[in-house]
Formats: structure tokens, sequence, C-alpha cells
């Protein structure tokens, strides 16, 4: 008996090996930091968390942890298989490439996204216990968790199409995260919205007591760019990640 | 018998670095051993012709079509790389599930095909470990495990050989010759003459990225034993055993070794050499401890075929 499409197996395949990898012990435990810093807030001042969430939201989750997790997801997506010579299994299969690279990008992209969404929850759990029975709560956290995806798929297809391109992306998607999105997103006018995340914050609340757009002076974009904007640069991204990697010759070793 | 690949004027260079250059080749259907020494351009040919590496001048089609870019022609050829890697976190037998499934076998045919090449492989009982727990043989041994599930009509076999034990060294040999007996083609690359040679007598010769020479391994054979050859040999009276020697006319030079306890000899006449040295080797004062030969490797015999 045949089967249908190769997807669905490289999906399968990968999502449970990426389960199971030390990566993603790594990066359940930072996570977790968010939603204990939430708790320790909560139990010194209950009255304060609710602003609290906010800020850690924006801070650790917008601006470290969803851009550091679709880096290592995203990168390790074609780099993972040089780095330990295993490209040549799917590549001497009769599946094409974009088969295996978009099967390996969901893949690491529910596991990111089931990573993100916990991590929410219980960040959400913490702030807002004295709350759940408000629909605005739960308005709140789905916003941001939505915004978060947004970002993962943006951010994830971004770093997979790097890493199809270069073998060592890893250092070149640091300097995006930590260089060029961490400055250029409080430039004025434009310039910004040549950043991820200067989209991805139009579409949150602003916390209070901030006099302005988050700590600097970001201008907002209205919602809908800043949703359509960020999803049609993640399907560019990934497009051109399938382009790199259907066509580029990878050597995996010393050749004889 | 018409070609099952062609290669055309196929060159591939790394940089400055040749891989190979301007290889004309047809290999038709049985067993063919790919020989040359380490870094001669064998896995850069198998991996062109295993659609990894795009040739940068010429081509290479397989079955009449071009690899690259050709995922459809893997349901008919196999590959077992060189290199020692594999998916250390999964099973060995999740692995082999996963190319079957990758091959388009589903359900029940899928773990069918994949228990028979584990258990052609001796890792049927090993299925459930991981394969960071195996051995370096047990990975090697794997990798031929995913290059024949789907039995291909043509096996691509870079070094098959290289890190397994001896049982399975012979075991491995045999599965090679079942699978030409069978009528496939089997492409099968070593330094190690006598590992090709007794698995095919058609061999192709590989060095510094060309094609040496084609044929039968006989004739190539007969090359190769003209080669003046040096025989080391250690004993305890080396001057006796070189006196009694030395009145062949196959011998062409001796010289003792510093410490006294034995000799090294040049012959251009290696089979008259050794029917001579053998009923010395009974007489007392001649108890030959060991007989090695310095020159008797790969690269030795294709420098001297290439008239370095």
């Amino acid at each position: 008996m045949k089967s249908g499409s190769p997807l669905p197996v490289i999906f399968a395949a990968f999502f449970r090996s990426g389960l199971r990898a030390k990566r993603t012990r790594v990066f359940i435990l930072l996570a977790a930091v968010p939603a204990l810093l939430m708790i320790i807030v909560r139990l010194v001042d209950p009255k304060e968390s609710g602003d609290f969430f906010t800020k850690v939201m924006l801070s650790l989750y917008f601006q470290l942890l969803v851009p550091v997790l679709a880096l290592f997801f995203g990168s390790s997506i074609v780099n993972d298989e040089l780095d330990s010579k295993t490209l040549v299994y799917l590549t001497t299969v009769p599946v094409r490439r974009r088969a295996v690279l978009l099967g390996k990008f969901l893949a690491a992209f529910l596991l990111a996204a089931l990573l993100i969404a916990a991590g929410f929850l219980f960040c959400f759990l913490a702030a807002a216990l004295h709350r759940l029975d408000e629909a605005a709560a739960w308005g709140e956290l789905g916003l941001f968790l939505g915004a978060a995806l947004l970002a993962l798929f943006c951010y994830g297809t971004l770093f997979t199409a790097m890493g199809a391109f270069m073998k060592k992306s890893i250092l070149a998607g640091i300097f995006f995260v930590f260089g060029w999105e961490s400055v250029v997103q409080y430039f004025p006018g434009v310039t910004q919205k040549f950043t991820v995340i200067h989209w991805i914050k139009s579409l949150l609340p602003v916390p209070p007591g901030e006099g302005g757009f988050l700590i600097f002076q970001l201008q907002p974009s209205p919602p809908l760019p800043s949703v359509l904007v960020p999803l049609a640069a993640g399907a560019l991204f990934l497009w051109l990640a399938v382009f790199i990697f259907e066509r580029k010759e990878y050597i995996l070793s010393d050749n004889a | 018998m018409s070609a099952v690949l062609k290669a055309e004027k196929l060159s591939k260079w790394y940089g400055n670095i040749l891989g190979i250059s301007d290889i004309n080749l047809e290999i038709a259907g049985g067993i063919t051993g790919l020989l040359g020494p380490n870094g001669a351009g064998k896995s850069t040919f198998l991996k062109i012709a295993a659609g990894q590496l795009k040739p940068k001048i010429g081509r290479l089609t397989v079955f009449g079509e071009p690899v690259w870019g050709n995922p459809g022609l893997f349901r008919r050829v196999g590959f077992c790389p060189e290199h020692d890697s594999a998916y250390n976190e999964m099973s060995g037998g999740a692995f082999i599930l996963l190319l079957a499934r990758l091959h388009g076998f589903a359900g029940a045919e899928a773990t069918e095909r994949t228990d028979r090449a584990l258990a052609t492989v001796g890792l049927l009982e090993s299925r459930g470990r991981a394969i960071k727990a195996y051995s370096f043989g047990m990975r090697q041994r794997l990798r031929l495990a995913s290059a024949i599930l789907h039995e291909p009509e043509l096996l691509l076999l870079d070094e098959p050989l290289r890190g397994v034990d001896p049982l399975w060294r012979i075991r491995i040999m045999q599965l090679i010759k079942d699978y030409g007996r069978r009528g496939r083609t089997v492409i099968v690359s070593s330094h190690i003459l006598p590992e090709i040679e007794a698995m095919t007598s058609e061999i192709v010769l590989i060095h510094q990225g060309k094609i040496f020479a084609k044929g039968d391994i006989h004739s190539i054979r007969g090359l190769i034993d003209s080669h003046p050859h040096q025989v080391s040999i250690r004993c305890p009276q080396p001057r006796q055993l070189a006196g009694q020697l030395i009145a062949g006319d196959f011998v062409s030079g001796i010289e003792f070794a510093a410490d006294g306890g034995g000799l090294t000899v040049r012959t251009g006449q290696r089979d008259r050499f050794f029917s001579a040295l053998m009923p010395l080797a009974a007489q007392a004062g001649n108890e030959i401890a060991e007989i090695t030969s310095p020159d008797d490797n790969l690269q030795a015999v294709f420098d001297y075929l290439i008239g370095k």
C-alpha cells in the first residue's frame, strides 16, 4: 500500500523527536521563568500583578523569548541536518525538498507555539487569578497569544530562510534580534517599520504609566496592517526558505 | 547491456580543491567496484550519482535521467553514505520506518519492509534501541538498511564495510553479491583492493579525480602484480635467508634491518619470490616471525601505475 503526502509523515516524526530534544527542555525552563516571576510578584503585592502581566509579556516574551525561541527552532530546521550530516537521508527519498522543509517547519512551529502558549497561560493564571470570571481578562490573553503566534511565525520563517541559506545562521540571527530589532524599533518615522517587533507591539496594549507607547517613542501602526504585514512577510520568508532549500547544494563533509 | 549510469565530461571541484575531473564513464548492470585511495574522488562521484552534489561541468544520468533535483528517481536508487550520521535520538526501527514511509509505503507494508531491512543487516533485535546507543559497526549496518529497504534497482554504497566487524563484513559482501545476482546494479566504493575483489571482477580505478582504468579486475591485477614489490621479513638469521634468496633471478635487491632481525627484499616477480620463500621458511635458522609488504597498499600501486 502506498501512503499519501510525505508532509504529515515528516511533521509527525520531527514533532516527536522535537519533544524529546534537549533544546526543548531548556526552552520549557526558560518559558517558565516569567510565570515564576509573576507568581512572586503576586505573592508580594497581590494588587499590582495585573499591570505587571503586560510589562512581563512585552519585555520578557515579545522582546526576548519569542524571537530567541523562533531563532533556535527556525535556524535548526536545516542547520541541524547539516551539523549531524543527516540531510542525506531526507534528500535520497522520493520526496520533494519543499515537503521536507515545510514538514519540519510545521513541527518546529507547533512545538514552539505550545511552549509559548503554556508559558502565557501560567503567567495569565498567576496574574489574573482574582478576575478569571471576566471575559476581558481572557480577551487580553487571547490578544497576547495571537500576537505571540504571529511574531513566532514571522521570526520563525525568517530564521528558517536564514538557516537554509547559511550554515552558521544563528550568529546572524542573534545580531538581528539583539542588534537590528532592539535598536531600529526606536528609530523615528518609517524606519521602525522595518522591524518585526514594531508590528507586533502595535497590536498590544500600552502599559499604564508609560506616557507613550512602551518605553520609547514608538509610533504604533493601525491594527489591520499590523496583522497583515507580519503575515505577508512570514509567507514571503517561507517561500524564500523553500526556494533556497530546493536549489542549494549542501556539502555535508570533506569530500574525497 | 545498456548503461544504468552514464557520466559525460563530469567535473566537480570545491573552491580550488578538485573533486573529480572530466570523467566519462558508463556503468551497466551487476556489481562494479569503485576503487581508489583516500581522496581519489570516489565519494564525490557517488554523491553526484546520489543527487547530493551538483556537477560543475558535464552531466551524470541514472536510468537516462539527470539526478540533481529529481527526487522521483530515488524510488529506483538507494544510497548508503560514507559518513557516520544518524538521528541519534531516534530508535533504529523508528528511523528505518520513517524512511519506509517517505518511500511511499504505508501501514503494514512499511512495518514489514522495515523489519525485513533490519533483519537483513542483523539489527531487528536492536530496533527499539536509540541509535546513539549503537556501536559504529551497527550504525554502518543501519545505513545499509536505509539504502536497501525499498529494494532499489541501483544501489550506491560508499565504503559500506568501513568499521564493520569481520563476521558482518563477510555477510555484507554476500548480501552485495546476492543483490548483483538478482539483476540489480551495485556500485560499491572502497580503498581496499581485496574487499572489492571479493565482491566483483568489474572495477573502476579512480585516482586524483580521474578514471584511471576500467575493466576486469584480472587485467588490472596483472598490472599491479608487475609492480616491483618490497617484502619485509623478520627472522633470526637474515643473512642466511638473503644468501638463499639472492640465488634466484627474481630478486633485484636486498636491504638488512638496522637491528639485525630482518631484511627487505625487492622483487619484480612476486609470485616466483613467494614460491621460493615458502620452502626456505621451513629451514632451520629461517623461522620467519613476520612478512609485511611496505608498499602493498593502493596508494603505492597507483603511484606505480601512473609512473611516479
